[in-house]
């Protein structure tokens, strides 16, 4: 049973911001959600153990050798702000419940 | 009434693969902000990480080093918090499925430490804060960590101590990192809580962070210690929360409570294939485990019959004992190689990172020699001390500072003539000694020293002089 308090703590969690009139149908949403995986988890049936690996692969390594990294120029490309070679983070502008 | 500590240690150590733990870019600490990145390091959409072959290994070497089991099917996952220091707004981490579980540390009281597991994640990158605003560099994003979980078996600083330290000389031995606590390559978190004596429930803990060395850890939880015995004592109830070590006001303080923190939401990481580990493999690698410090102490005490306290001081260091050992060829009392490099050498380094470094300017064979020279009675061990300085000043061979004739010692006959001599140019000190005061016939045999240039026999001329004296 997904309620009220619990959008308003993942919101808090995630740093989300929430108006109070989105709760109501964020909570429908959020049950529809957790239904739907719990259908899935009652379609894994014994001796399914590991349902979450589905592809079966393993040991896909990469070897312990140097790479070059990327230009700086091209690292950086998409910041907003920020100086001597660095991202800078933004004031959070939202409210969090 | 009286308090028990209940702390168990949460340690990160960097390993120290020459790439990130799922790219290629380099681990090297230093260099300009950012240049160290790939997308898959910045955490940008779409890219996909690979994980790094040596980090497991490194792994499953400290797990075995630490009396771990390892699994032979492990996995990574997701641990979703928002940070700016992760761009992905995940961590990846192990959740359920760790490499290694299940070992210990063996303190010297005989008691163990327990290993919970050890796990293998990514580090986050760094925030430089400064004139109010934060920046970020991901350098260090992605550089791959261990981190090693005990379970809460420690009850006091002492055997919190012991055991980080024991940690630390263990990874450093199988060489998965350089273990540097100032450079943050080896992280503590401490959780700590308290029970009166007595009881078996264990009280609410706090966990406390932000300690970059040793004793900031120790004063950390003495800290905290008092604080919570405070609360209990006043009738309060200790939270449930993460606090900051503050080593300027030697305090913690809360960062955030435990409700607000530990909702990581884990989930496999859908883009990372399982690991598998067959037995085989666990058994190559345990083969390539070179011999551990408690493996080392002992043989060192056992068979090469030195004490307690000098073996050690040896072990303590990894270059150390094996500078010792090197030295130690065809010599047959190892004793004596030991009070040289815990003498003469450990006289010129003074911090613990100039011993770690040993940098010394003559090398194990050197030393071979002169404690070879030495122990075939070819050099009195007054001489050899001598030879020893200058050979550390300059880096050159014993052979540079003697001569045949210095080797040749001094017959018997002459000794006596001297020790004679030596007696009647000093007979306040001979009076002296003969009333019991036991050290004057030091400058007696100083006198000798200086007469023969240091070839005399000590020991030799000693025996004489009493004799001298006594017959008088």
């Amino acid at each position: 049973m997904i309620t009220r308090d619990d959008i308003i703590k993942i919101a808090r969690l995630a740093k989300l911001s929430v108006e109070d009139d989105e709760i109501e149908a964020l909570t429908h949403d959020m049950a529809e959600i957790i239904g739907f995986a719990d259908t899935i988890s009652s379609a894994v049936q014994d001796g399914f153990e590991d349902f979450d690996d589905i592809n079966n692969i393993t040991n896909a390594f990469h070897e312990d050798e140097v790479q070059e990294s990327f230009d700086r120029e091209l690292i950086l490309k998409n910041r907003d702000g920020g100086e001597q070679g660095c991202f800078l983070v933004k004031k959070r502008s939202g409210r969090i419940k | 009434m009286s308090w028990e500590m209940v702390a168990g240690l949460e340690t990160h150590v960097e390993l120290s693969t020459k790439t990130k733990i799922f790219c290629q870019c380099t681990t090297e600490f230093g260099g300009d902000s950012n240049t160290h990145c790939c997308p898959v390091c910045i955490g940008l959409p779409g890219t996909l990480p690979k994980l790094n072959k040596a980090v497991v290994e490194y792994a499953v070497k400290a797990g075995l080093a630490t009396n771990c089991r390892i699994r032979n099917i492990s996995k990574m996952d997701r641990k979703n918090y928002v940070y700016p220091d992760l761009p992905k707004a995940y961590q990846i981490s192990q959740y359920d499925k760790p490499l290694c579980e299940s070992g210990y540390i063996a303190l010297s009281s005989g008691k163990n430490i327990n290993i919970t597991r050890i796990h293998i994640e990514e580090d986050a990158g760094k925030l430089i804060h400064e004139r109010g605003d934060t920046y970020i560099d991901y350098n260090r994003g992605g550089v791959p960590l261990i981190e090693i979980v005990s379970e809460p078996d420690i009850r006091s600083i002492e055997e919190a101590v012991e055991y980080i330290e024991k940690l630390r000389l263990i990874m450093k031995y199988i060489g998965v990192s350089d273990v540097k606590m100032q450079e943050g390559s080896l992280r503590c978190d401490v959780n700590i809580s308290v029970r009166k004596n007595g009881e078996e429930k264990f009280g609410t803990r706090a966990e406390i962070k932000n300690m970059n060395s040793l004793n900031f850890i120790a004063k950390a939880m003495e800290y905290e210690f008092n604080r919570q015995v405070d609360i209990l004592e006043n009738g309060g109830c200790v939270v449930q929360e993460t606090r900051r070590y503050n080593a300027e006001q030697n305090t913690t303080e809360s960062m955030r409570s435990k409700e607000d923190a530990d909702d990581y939401r884990y989930f496999r990481d859908p883009d990372l294939v399982t690991i598998a580990i067959s037995e085989d493999e666990i058994k190559n690698i345990k083969k390539s485990l070179p011999e551990l410090p408690g493996e080392k102490l002992k043989r060192f005490t056992e068979e090469f019959a030195l004490p307690f306290d000098d073996a050690e001081l040896l072990t303590k260091y990894k270059k150390i004992a094996e500078y010792f050992e090197r030295s130690c060829k065809d010599v047959t009392n190892k004793k004596l190689v030991s009070n040289y490099i815990l003498g003469q050498m450990f006289r010129r380094l003074q911090t613990d990172t100039e011993k770690e470094e040993f940098s010394i300017k003559i090398s194990p064979e050197q030393l071979n020699e002169l404690v070879l020279l030495t122990e075939n009675k070819k050099l009195s061990s007054n001489m050899a001390r001598n030879v020893l300085e200058q050979m550390l000043d300059t880096g050159k061979s014993v052979m540079s500072f003697i001569s045949e004739s210095d080797m040749e010692g001094i017959d018997e006959g002459d000794l006596r003539a001297i020790c004679e001599k030596a007696v009647a140019n000093n007979q306040k000190a001979a009076e002296e000694y003969k009333n019991g005061k036991e050290k004057a016939i030091g400058s007696i045999i100083g006198f000798i020293m200086k007469e023969t240039k240091g070839k005399a026999d000590a020991a030799k001329a000693t025996e004489i002089v009493k004799e001298l004296i006594l017959k008088n």
